[in-house]
């Protein structure tokens, strides 16, 4: 017989964690249908024929926020044979807000009391007895941190499970609401079956928009509520909420015993310096300092080095070369396998190491509860061009990569704020980016180092820019979403949850480099081996790359770039093969140049590049590759995390389009203040930059929108 | 006086919540009813991070203005 049961409770208690311990390796990750609320399903270790569903984090069960409406959909829609409810013992009143209305739903509860450890350390007594008497449900006591009590929870709630007995719940409001609710549930019917129907009239009660959706008939309650209404000079969800905390007080003084605290707890010293008005952004500063020195200078860098040295380019490469040769493989496999698969897939794969590295420190960072600090002493800056507090770790990220910069947005949970960030996040220039910048710096302007720092600016500019612009627009329209997020107490991440949440952010990349990027590098292989002049034919030479199909595609494609300063085949080229990979580019030029092999700036052929490129179009070329669509890995972390196709392609439409009225605009300005005299183009410049200030100066539309909590830390 | 006035490390009573419905709804389940104790614990330009109900929670400027202690 299998057996369904719930995982719920506060986002902060310590949820991910008994997930973990309940289901061991048994799980299966994925997204509640329609929405990118992330849904964790596995089997239970001691019984295999029961399912845990993790359900969001949620303080209750109204219908204000996303991670709510999910939770009760699966709570009404599923209705799960037993719910888990983990509760976290040092917060026990607010947690206990949640369990009242879990208990509503008729659904047999086991409490799970975690924290115990910490509840003892600081000398306070909970009664579990009495507290599981007065609220109707069984109490178990564990430390899902030390695996403590588990096995227990488990076992309680698969045997309450079992028993298939669903009960009313026992706690009572004050009788002249408790008679109002009788009232209602008599209305109610026969439509909804006796063990839920508190559950139900209690939504009725308080005219819960939603709770329509998921009943066959609703009875028409208003006398009932507006006369109560009328009587305690309150509206009818206040009057709710006030019960329960009401009622929670009562419970709580009867089966908890606290010790006198002191005012401050540690956690509220640490954060009276740490989210300091003075203090707090250098703080923050030096922290993220420290996490970009150690994973993408340091530690990050000299892994990824060897594995794109030592390991790939020393031991892999040639090894499969020899392999293919003494085995006889024909040319064009090989030539598939190393020059395409290997070296493409590996290009990318060298990231890993550096990857893992940054989310080792995320992970901490997150884990230790300063993450969710950052949010709060960020949030007033990035306010301003709609952006939130906790898009900076991402923006930081994709200074080396903007794969795992666009996957950190996940812990943006404000949907609006998250796409925002992912649209713009890989306008910073990523690692990939600087060979490019070195090759247009050294080739056409001398290596002047400002064109270095300048192209940081263009990405910090163009985030700021692409924020305000987008704010603006129906789809980003409205207020920010109110600022509201709980901050857990600091404290020491224990190593299993550093790795497995580095292990889950990094093999999510792996997995993509296998697909997507596999699948990629084949097509460019074929594009740039090929030659459809004289009948299909494989290129013998790289240096015949300019019969490739890819050239002639380039060819094709060329006009379009004309306005931007550099509509020639090669540059259109490079810049296509940049969508694929921007490490691409310097490669691509050597090769249409008639150089097999370049340095990593390209400076073989820096004098061709000089002569074919103008200043002007040198910048622009170089703007619009830093600013136009990242490449396959980043545009595939895009797709995954946007989770909708079309605002995928709306995302990838922006990125193409801003670099190319921005370069088109840096093309035509230069020309006309270097003295080239006034054309068409020039008046293009004008109307597209005329335009972006309209774009940054109207006013904005105004919309109302739904608060969405933004709940911080790693539940 | 609204929340963002009180100083720092007092625990104060919360005399009422207001603001938009939605906003009002979100901030009661998270603990903030009027007679709860409140401590404000730090404030950078506006946001604060107070304590209710034995938790941390931060909230922005614009929300903190409508609860009153």
């Amino acid at each position: 017989m299998s057996i369904k049961i719930a995982l719920a409770g506060n986002p902060n208690s310590g949820k991910t964690t008994l997930f973990n311990g309940l289901t061991g390796s048994n799980q299966y990750v994925g997204n509640w249908p329609g929405v990118t609320v992330e849904k964790k399903e596995g089997r239970m270790k001691w019984d295999k024929e029961a399912t845990l569903v993790d359900l969001p984090g949620i303080y209750s069960l109204s219908p204000y926020t996303l991670e709510e409406v999910v939770a009760r959909n699966v709570l009404l829609g599923e209705r799960p044979d037993a719910i888990i409810n983990i509760v976290d013992g040092t917060n026990l009143e607010r947690n206990l807000y949640l369990t009242t209305q879990i208990l509503e739903l008729g659904i047999p509860v086991v409490m799970a009391i975690n924290m115990m450890d910490l509840v003892e350390k600081e000398g306070d007594k909970i009664n579990t007895e009495r507290l599981g008497k007065a609220l109707g449900c069984k109490v178990v006591e564990i430390s899902a941190l030390k695996g403590t009590g588990v096995q227990e929870a488990a076992q309680a709630a698969i045997a309450a499970a079992k028993e298939k007995g669903g009960q009313r719940p026992i706690h009572k409001y004050e009788d002249k609401i408790e008679t109002a609710l009788n009232q209602i549930e008599a209305r109610i019917g026969r439509s909804v079956s006796e063990t839920e129907k508190r559950f139900y009239a209690v939504k009725l009660f308080e005219r819960d928009s939603k709770i329509a959706d998921s009943m066959t008939q609703i009875p028409n309650v208003e006398d009932i509520v507006s006369a109560v209404e009328a009587a305690m000079d309150d509206d009818a969800e206040s009057i709710i909420t006030g019960q329960r905390y009401a009622y929670i007080e009562k419970v709580i003084k009867d089966s908890y015993t606290k010790k006198r605290k002191t005012a401050m707890s540690t956690s509220d010293k640490i954060d009276r310096i740490v989210t300091n008005r003075i203090l707090g952004l250098p703080i923050f500063a030096a922290v993220m300092f420290l996490v970009y020195y150690i994973s993408m200078v340091t530690v990050g860098a000299a892994l990824t080095d060897w594995v794109n040295g030592p390991l790939f380019e020393e031991t892999i490469l040639p090894g499969l070369a020899d392999f293919f040769k003494t085995a006889g493989v024909a040319g064009w496999l090989s030539g598939l396998v190393i020059d395409g698969i290997v070296a493409g897939v590996g290009a990318v794969l060298g990231f890993v190491p550096q990857m893992l590295v940054l989310f080792i420190c995320l992970a901490i960072l997150e884990g230790c509860g300063y993450m969710a600090r950052v949010a709060f002493v960020m949030d007033r800056v990035f306010r301003k061009f709609g952006l939130s507090g906790k898009s900076f770790i991402p923006m930081l990220v994709g200074v080396g990569c903007g794969v795992p910069a666009v996957m950190a947005s996940r812990t943006i949970e404000a949907d609006r704020d998250r796409k925002m960030t992912i649209m713009t996040t890989t306008f910073i220039p990523c690692g990939a980016k600087m060979p490019i910048v070195a090759l247009i710096a050294g080739a056409i302007f001398d290596g002047n180092p400002w064109v270095t720092t300048s192209v940081y600016f263009v990405g910090v500019a163009a985030i700021v820019v692409s924020g305000i612009i987008l704010k603006k627009t129906k789809m980003f329209a409205g207020d920010p979403a109110p600022f509201v997020m709980e901050l857990p107490a600091y404290h020491i991440p224990t190593f299993g949850f550093v790795m497995r949440s580095m292990w889950e952010r990094g093999w999510s990349f792996i997995k993509k480099a296998g697909t997507i990027i596999l699948l990629s590098t084949i097509v460019v292989w074929f594009l740039s081996s090929f030659s459809f002049q004289g009948g299909l034919h494989m290129l013998d030479d790289v240096l015949e790359q300019n019969t490739s199909i890819l050239a002639s595609l380039g060819n094709l494609l060329a006009w379009i770039f004309i306005p931007l300063g550099f509509g020639t085949w090669q540059a259109t080229v490079a810049a296509l093969t940049g969508l694929v990979a921007k490490e691409n580019v310097v490669g691509a030029f050597g090769i249409l140049y008639g150089f097999a092999e370049v340095a990593e700036d390209g400076a073989e052929y820096w004098g061709q590049l000089a002569a074919a490129f103008t200043p002007a179009a040198g910048y622009a070329f170089l703007v619009f590759n830093l600013l136009c669509a990242p490449c396959f890995a980043a545009m595939g972390a895009i797709k995954r995390e946007m989770n909708n196709t079309r605002w995928f392609w709306f995302a990838i439409g922006y990125q193409c389009v801003f670099a190319y009225l921005v370069a088109l605009c840096v093309n035509q300005f230069w020309i006309f203040f270097a003295g080239g005299g006034f054309g068409i183009g020039t008046a293009a410049a004008m109307v597209i930059f005329v335009g972006f200030l309209y774009l940054l100066f109207r006013p904005a539309k105004e919309e109302k929108l739904p608060v969405h909590s933004r709940i911080g830390g790693a539940a | 006086m609204p929340l963002t006035m009180a100083p720092a490390g007092e625990t104060r009573r919360i005399i009422r919540v207001g603001g938009n419905q939605d906003v009002r709804r979100h901030l009661e389940n998270l603990g903030f009813v009027a007679g709860s104790n409140i401590t404000l614990i730090s404030q950078i330009s506006g946001n604060v991070i107070v304590n209710v109900k034995e938790s941390r929670v931060a909230i922005s400027k614009e929300m903190a203005n409508k609860i009153v202690v």
